[in-house]
């Protein structure tokens, strides 16, 4: 069975921020919702590395336990996925995330942040796939046109990498092996409760 | 219910079964790797690849039932390249999809690149013409537009001469509208037609010709993949060429390459380098001359590559011995073992590589910059070979492209030059009389004399009249693409926008030019669509021609290049001979021709075999070529080189594969080799310290390409030469024909890059000659300024005291304006400015604006990612000045109380004493936000206060760049 | 003068060969530490986890204006997850089924407690209506905040399965709505309450008195000595007090968190605190009400009419009964359903 993950290889990302406007251009996320983002450890430093992060789509996914209303579910691929439909817009997903990925369209005081937005790996929400109401709501659905996430496939340098875990689990491995150093797959040991051994 | 709905096992196992046998339809195991980011091979461990997630695509997007259409351009912004795979519903551009076959990007791109789609949604579009009334925008028709331009145009020509309306065109154009604008300019009458690789890498260009031939990347970013030592100088390519770091990190990682990364300022780039050498802005002369100390102190340098191919290398001996290691710290920082350990490993760890950028070119020294890289590449013999070279980064989509077609002030298209031979050369091409040329200009003298620099268009409005050597001031402007934020001395360019008379911005937005000064009335704004617009071809950095599809019409009322070149050339009275040979349907210039026509005349560069047939071609079977050679396995353009990389010499009929890497003897020129060129002569007269003169024989020795029938050097062929060698009984009748028509009463001087038959290079290949001859590279070019490199010390310097030994180049005058660095500086270290202005203030790209910024702070999705100008500054220079993270500051020049307001961003990656700002915001001026200046609905998303407010005087000799990285400034809490 | 020699020899030779080794380990480190290699200085994500303290996340720099993004990964998050869908639950089940059980166990044991010496048909006004209006105010927005408290966090296991998803998610809305806005009625309510009562519910002396005697509660025709508020009720009141302040900061902080500083963390701690009290205040207020109401005779009046039998009055609050009629003279008392009449 895939798996869908997210693989952040850190030795090859350069803060270039494809991952950042692919998305927006995707999914036509709107200005102040960022589903992804690149932060930048130790900026400027020598042990500087940049990591692109959105959700992380975890294995037992702390938004979707906390959820008041469980308008999270966790697809056959492991995606997770929300249904704005059911969202009441608390911010639990949030305050639980490990990587701030939860995303609200204001700015979120009174309690009006609005139904939450997310990384959904480019798979639409619980409308019929590829329909303009989940389009409108998740935006594109390239799963199910048998693609996946854009954020990956632009990546300048193939630093960010998706699809089945133990396939880009097994690239990332290779290339530290050939290379000889890895700073680690960002966000596995807290989403995965994994990571990958090099 | 809903949620059941997606993991629906039976359906999604149905899914998975299509997906199982119809690998065609889904993601075979081949596209998948592609998508995850592995290079072919590898993973072979892993068996079956269950990847049930994937589903078979069912209906069209975002519309259904409205079919989708596939189109194939290029990204606008750096030089990479990168293909940009549109699909467009109902003409409307609705989705944008990776270019997995294009061996340059593969399917990625960065954040500019990934946004593109939204430049032709363009919500901040400019949407029609307009025209400045007493203040205020009015909109208006093209018709009027173009009327009153060319009216106003006569009147200056008139009065004043045709070098007083002065032409800046754009590297965002496409090859034709490059050449068609190049052209425009010699049928109205100037050389002063200009472009942004003057403020981008004219240095090089004149430093890398004047060395071994050619004006380009010697190699390309592909073939960086093959480095063991890569060294960057004054590059951030992370930042300015993202998709190039992704051959160079993999180039990394498999060779387990060595990766330098010497910048004032730790950059993305560094810190993705095996080790980071920081030294202070301005020194790099010093810095090669310390690694060449070392070099030749321990024998590390390619004796036998020097021997055969390099003239003038003891000179350069000469001036290195003064740079002992004590000198090298002393001036530049750089501690002498590190020093030695860099330079050891380039020489020993081959092949090497040198890559640089602006950090290099935009210096008052930028030409002997870039001649000192050279030097260093030649004295380790690391050009001509996969792997090696001077892998110059270019700036815009095809400032390659723009700088070999002729938007340059210097020359005609592909590097004529401005004399005699050269006007008559393209006027065969163009099939005009050349006295009807020559009538257009003020006389033989101006139509022979360089124009003047982009960088110094507002001096020659604003010098009294007899300190500028043309006939009148420049009195209007048209600029086509060219951003207003991108040369220093803004204050002194707001003050020549004031006093012209007629000012023309054409361009997708209003730029910097359009809101900076405080005109009222004769200013002009046309509405110029984008490359996706347009049909086309650009020349990628590694001289790759990639032609572009037309994704969707042009959109609001704006109007492509070629058409309004071509318009604007019948109103002003010169449409006929200009487009005599081009066809026009509608008022449009059919592009394809106007690439036939350079493909006629561009055979000194190689252009001519890079026909629209061909290179359609490549763009339909990217697929086939291989990711590091770049070569065709196969498919129709099987043996060629992607995009025909240039020279692609003789007809597009001789089918020359394109040349992926310059000067590299072993290919045969048939298959893309090559030789130095032979360009500065047979013999060489050095002059000697007792007054005599010494003979140097300038053709190569004992080296020469791969299958070559003459084993030695050989000079630039001639008819003359053909017939010496008994080559001539190889021509062909019609080709003698052309050859004797062109030659007149000398058929035998008439030589390769002018016989317009192509004749000549046609023989010489297929002697496994190359038709520019086979010399010697350059250490020493006797014809600059400073043959042998030395150092001198920036304009304002942070080390008054070393101006006394290191000065810069007296006062001269060059491209028709005077130059007075050296009094500027004696100035500025008589008034103690670096006491005033301690901290060095250097200037750069971020990775999501490019150029003067306009297009894409217009992008809300990259605006959003940058929305405040910024200044980087040491956390210990910010303690000392109370200044905290994110406060806004105060940014103060050195030269005419200029002053920037930004915000501080408090970072190590710069050094204690330097200061950076990124150059791509406009729209504050001095302090004072000018967004209410902007035609309403086209001022860009994010504004803010331009780094060239507060940059300063400082001019390369050889090409007029200016100093854009090394000067002082001062910062205080705003 | 030979030993002097020797001495400054050796002092020579040790001199020398800390000069010569300092030459030798000079350059070495100088290259070492002036060498910035950063492919191999990377950071590395494992080292970075352990080093982090709690309350800690991975964090740097991001180009957006929302600096709080910068956090890259926060593990924090599962604690309070752990918080949110365990401890909270597991909080609230315990103090309100406690409550609950213990109420049933005391009323099965002592039953309702009566007026003892029954009712005497005059009452004695203990409430005014700015009294009532208050505590009425505090108490239905109290009953809707607990209700759509309660629904964020049981509704999922207890009203979600009865009304599917559309549906609970409508109510859920409706009551985030309520528990934002009524809120602020508490708030109102809570100050108010403090500011009218707050002086009859210092505690003294006659409360030690009363709580050693559970307030009577346990024998009938037990009767321990109270003013106006026994000790039972100013517990209340500052259960209300304290429990309502901290219910409203820590509301406050998650109806604005933009305003919170300390970021994700801080916001997870508000919630934490919110989460506990409101519990503890649900299990203690039901206490309240069921003494109101089923639990005593004659109580409820208190806060219905505002007066209240003679004879409850002199059982529960004898002090206070002495203190008003002292006081105001027997104009206080008249029978039931006769107004009081004007002075």
């Amino acid at each position: 069975m895939a798996r869908m993950k997210f693989l952040c290889d850190s030795d090859r990302c350069i803060e270039c921020n494809a991952c950042v406007t692919a998305c927006k251009n995707e999914h036509e996320v709107p200005w102040g919702i960022n589903r992804r983002r690149v932060v930048t450890l130790n900026d400027g430093l020598p042990g500087e590395r940049s990591v692109s992060m959105a959700c992380m789509h975890c294995t037992d996914a702390p938004c979707a336990a906390v959820c008041p209303v469980n308008c999270f579910y966790t697809t056959a691929d492991g995606v997770v996925l929300h249904s704005k439909d059911l969202c009441i817009g608390c911010g639990y997903c949030f305050y639980a995330c490990p990587f701030g990925a939860p995303q609200y369209p204001k700015v979120g005081n009174f309690g009006s942040r609005g139904k939450m937005d997310k990384c959904t790996y480019c798979a639409g929400g619980p409308e019929d796939d590829r329909t303009a109401a989940e389009y409108s709501k998740y935006g594109r659905n390239r799963l199910a046109e048998g693609k996946l996430p854009l954020c990956a496939e632009m990546c300048s340098t193939k630093a960010l990498l998706a699809g089945d875990g133990d396939i880009i689990a097994e690239i990332y491995k290779e290339r530290v092996a050939k290379r000889g150093y890895g700073s680690g797959a960002w966000g596995w040991k807290v989403a995965y409760k994994d990571s990958v051994a090099l | 219910m809903l949620i059941k709905r997606k993991t629906d096992q039976t359906r999604r196992g149905a899914r998975a079964s299509v997906f199982a046998s119809a690998g065609a339809v889904a993601l075979d195991r081949r596209s998948f790797l592609a998508r995850s980011g592995l290079a072919a091979g590898g993973l072979a461990a892993l068996g079956s690849l269950t990847f049930g997630g994937v589903r078979k695509a069912e209906a069209g997007p975002v519309a259904a039932n409205v079919p989708i259409v596939r189109k194939k351009n290029m990204c606008t912004h750096c030089s990479v390249g990168c293909s940009v795979i549109a699909e467009v519903q109902n003409g409307v551009w609705v989705g944008q999809e990776p270019c997995w076959e294009s061996p340059i990007n593969r399917g990625t791109h960065c954040a500019k690149g990934a946004a593109s789609r939204e430049l032709v949604k363009g919500e901040r579009r400019l949407k029609s013409p307009m025209k400045l009334v007493d203040g205020q925008w009015q909109k208006i028709s093209w018709d009027v537009a173009l009327d009153e331009i060319s009216k106003k145009m006569l009147e200056i020509r008139e009065k004043s001469g045709p070098d007083s309306v002065y032409l800046l065109g754009s590297a965002k154009f496409t090859n034709e509208a490059a050449y068609l604008f190049r052209k425009f300019a010699a049928f109205w009458g100037t050389n002063s037609v200009d472009h942004q690789a003057r403020i981008c890498h004219s240095t090089t260009v004149a430093g890398v010709a004047n060395t071994w031939g050619y004006g380009a990347q010697t190699n390309s970013y592909n073939d960086i993949r093959n480095a063991k030592t890569v060294i960057f100088m004054g590059s951030n390519a992370a930042e300015a060429h993202p998709v190039s770091l992704q051959h160079i990190l993999a180039g990394k990682e498999q060779q387990r390459a060595n990766m330098f990364v010497f910048d004032p300022r730790f950059t993305r780039t560094a810190a993705h380098a095996t080790e980071y050498v920081r030294f202070r802005s301005g020194t790099d002369i010093p810095v090669i001359w310390g690694m060449l100390y070392h070099i030749f102190q321990n024998g590390w340098e390619d004796k036998e590559f020097i021997a055969q191919r390099v003239y003038g290398m003891d000179l350069v001996r000469k001036e290195v011995e003064k740079w002992t290691p004590e000198e090298v710290e002393k001036v530049t920082g750089i501690p002498g073992e590190q020093l030695k350990r860099v330079a050891e490993t380039f020489a020993k760890q081959r092949p090497s590589t040198f890559i640089w950028c602006m950090g290099g070119t935009q210096h008052t020294v930028g030409t002997a910059n870039v001649r000192a890289y050279c030097t260093l590449l030649l004295a380790t013999g690391n050009v001509g070979q996969f792997g090696t070279g001077a892998n110059i980064f270019r700036g815009h989509t095809n400032v390659q492209g723009a700088t070999d077609l002729g938007l340059d002030i210097g020359t005609l298209p592909l590097y004529y030059g401005l004399a005699e031979g050269a006007w008559k050369h393209w006027a065969r091409v163009w099939e005009v009389d050349y006295n009807y040329l020559l009538g257009r200009f003020v006389d033989k003298k101006m139509m022979e004399a360089a124009g003047i620099p982009s960088t110094r268009w507002f001096d020659a409005v604003l010098l009294p009249k007899d300190q500028v050597d043309q006939k009148d001031n420049v009195k209007a402007m048209v600029v086509m693409g060219h951003g207003g934020n991108t040369i220093p001395r803004m204050t002194e360019s707001a003050q020549g926008l004031e006093k012209l008379d007629l000012l023309v911005v054409a361009d997708p937005h209003p730029t910097t030019f359009a809101v900076l000064s405080g005109r009222k009335n004769g200013t002009y704004l046309l509405p110029v669509c984008t490359s996706f617009e347009m049909d086309g071809s650009r020349t990628a950095s590694n001289r790759s021609l990639q032609w572009g599809e037309k994704v969707v019409e042009p959109i609001f009322e704006s109007k492509n290049d070629y058409e309004i070149i071509y318009r604007l050339s019948q109103k002003l009275g010169f449409g006929e001979p200009m487009f005599k040979n081009i066809k026009v349907v509608n008022n449009q210039p059919v592009p394809e021709d106007i690439l036939r026509e350079i493909n006629r005349g561009g055979l000194s560069t190689g252009y001519s075999g890079q026909s629209p047939e061909r290179l359609k071609e490549h763009m339909a079977n990217q697929g086939s070529f291989d990711l590091v050679t770049l070569k065709a396995a196969d498919g129709p353009s099987k043996g060629e080189y992607y995009g025909l990389p240039w020279p692609c010499w003789g007809t597009p009929e001789h089918k020359h594969p394109g040349t992926h890497t310059l000067y590299n003897t072993h290919l045969h020129v048939k298959d893309g080799g090559g030789t130095f060129r032979a360009r500065f002569g047979v013999v060489y007269e050095e002059p000697q310290a007792d007054g005599s003169k010494k003979k140097i024989n300038m053709l190569s020795e004992g080296s020469y390409s791969k299958g070559s029938e003459i084993t030695d050097g050989y000079p630039e062929f001639t008819y003359g030469v053909l017939k010496k060698l008994g080559w001539d009984i190889d021509l062909r009748p019609n080709e003698i024909e052309t050859i004797m028509k062109i030659g007149g009463n000398n058929p035998d001087a008439v030589g390769w890059a002018i016989d317009l038959s192509a004749g000549i290079i046609r023989v010489a290949l297929e002697h496994g000659c190359i038709p520019y001859g086979n010399g010697k590279a350059r250490a020493n070019a006797w014809n600059l300024p400073d043959p042998i490199p030395v150092h001198r010390e920036p304009i304002y310097t942070s080390r008054p005291e070393l101006v006394a030994k290191y000065p810069t180049r007296p006062d001269g005058k060059q491209f028709r304006v005077p130059n007075i660095g050296l009094s500027i500086q004696k100035a500025a270290v008589e008034k103690g400015i670096a006491k005033e202005f301690p901290i060095i203030l250097t200037s750069g790209r971020l990775v999501e604006y490019e150029g003067g910024g306009e297009e894409t702070r217009s992008n809300p999705w990259l605006a959003e990612l940058q929305q405040d100008m910024f200044v980087e500054i040491n956390p210990v220079d910010a303690r000392a000045r109370g200044i905290s993270d994110g406060q806004w500051v105060w940014v103060n020049g050195p030269a005419g109380g200029t002053k920037a307001r930004v915000k501080a961003l408090v970072t190590e990656r710069v050094g204690r004493g330097v200061a950076f700002m990124p150059f791509h915001f406009a729209g504050w001026f001095q302090g004072v936000d000018q967004r209410s200046k902007y035609p309403q609905g086209a001022d860009p998303v994010v504004l803010g206060e331009s780094v060239n407010g507060v940059t300063t005087y400082g001019y390369d000799p050889v090409t007029g760049m200016h100093e854009g990285k090394a000067t002082l400034c001062q910062i205080s809490a705003a | 003068m030979v030993l002097q020699f020797i001495r400054a020899m050796r002092i020579l030779v040790l001199a020398a060969f800390v000069a010569f080794s300092a030459l030798i380990v000079a350059p070495a480190a100088q290259a070492q530490q002036g060498a910035v290699r950063p492919t191999e200085q990377s950071l590395k994500e494992a080292d970075l986890l352990k080093a982090l303290k709690s309350g800690e996340s991975v964090a740097g720099r991001v180009t957006i204006p929302d600096r709080k993004s910068g956090n890259l990964i926060q593990p924090e998050g599962q604690e309070w997850r752990v918080f949110k869908t365990d401890t909270l639950p597991r909080v609230g089940a315990i103090a309100i089924l406690g409550m609950l059980v213990l109420l049933g166990v005391f009323y099965a044991v002592r039953g309702r407690i009566m007026i003892d010496s029954g009712r005497s048909g005059q009452v004695i006004e203990r409430f005014g209506a700015f009294d009532r209006f208050v505590h009425w105010l505090t108490a239905v927005s109290f009953i809707l905040l607990a209700i759509s408290g309660l629904n964020i966090t049981f509704g999922r296991s207890l009203v979600l399965p009865v009304l599917g998803a559309e549906a609970f998610t409508a109510l859920s809305v409706f009551g985030k709505l309520v528990h934002n806005y009524v809120g602020f009625a508490f708030m109102v309510g809570v100050v108010l309450t403090l500011l009218i009562w707050v002086k009859d519910n210092i505690p003294s002396g006659i409360d030690v008195q009363w709580l050693a005697r559970f307030g009577g509660l346990w024998h009938k025709g037990d009767h321990p000595p109270a003013k106006r508020f026994n000790a039972g009720q100013k517990g209340i009141f500052w259960s209300v007090v304290i429990g309502g302040a901290l219910m409203s900061i820590s509301g406050l902080h998650l109806l604005f968190p933009n305003s919170v500083d300390g970021g994700i963390a801080e916001v997870q701690w508000q919630s934490m605190i919110h989460g506990v009290v409101a519990m503890v205040m649900v299990a203690i207020i039901l206490a309240h009400i069921y003494i109101g109401s089923v639990g005593m005779e004659g109580a409820k009046e208190a806060m219905t009419s505002g007066e209240v039998d003679l004879n409850w009055a002199k059982e529960h609050h004898s002090l206070w009964v002495e203190d008003v009629l002292k006081e105001r003279g027997n104009a206080v008392v008249h029978p039931t359903g006769k107004v009081a009449a004007a002075e």
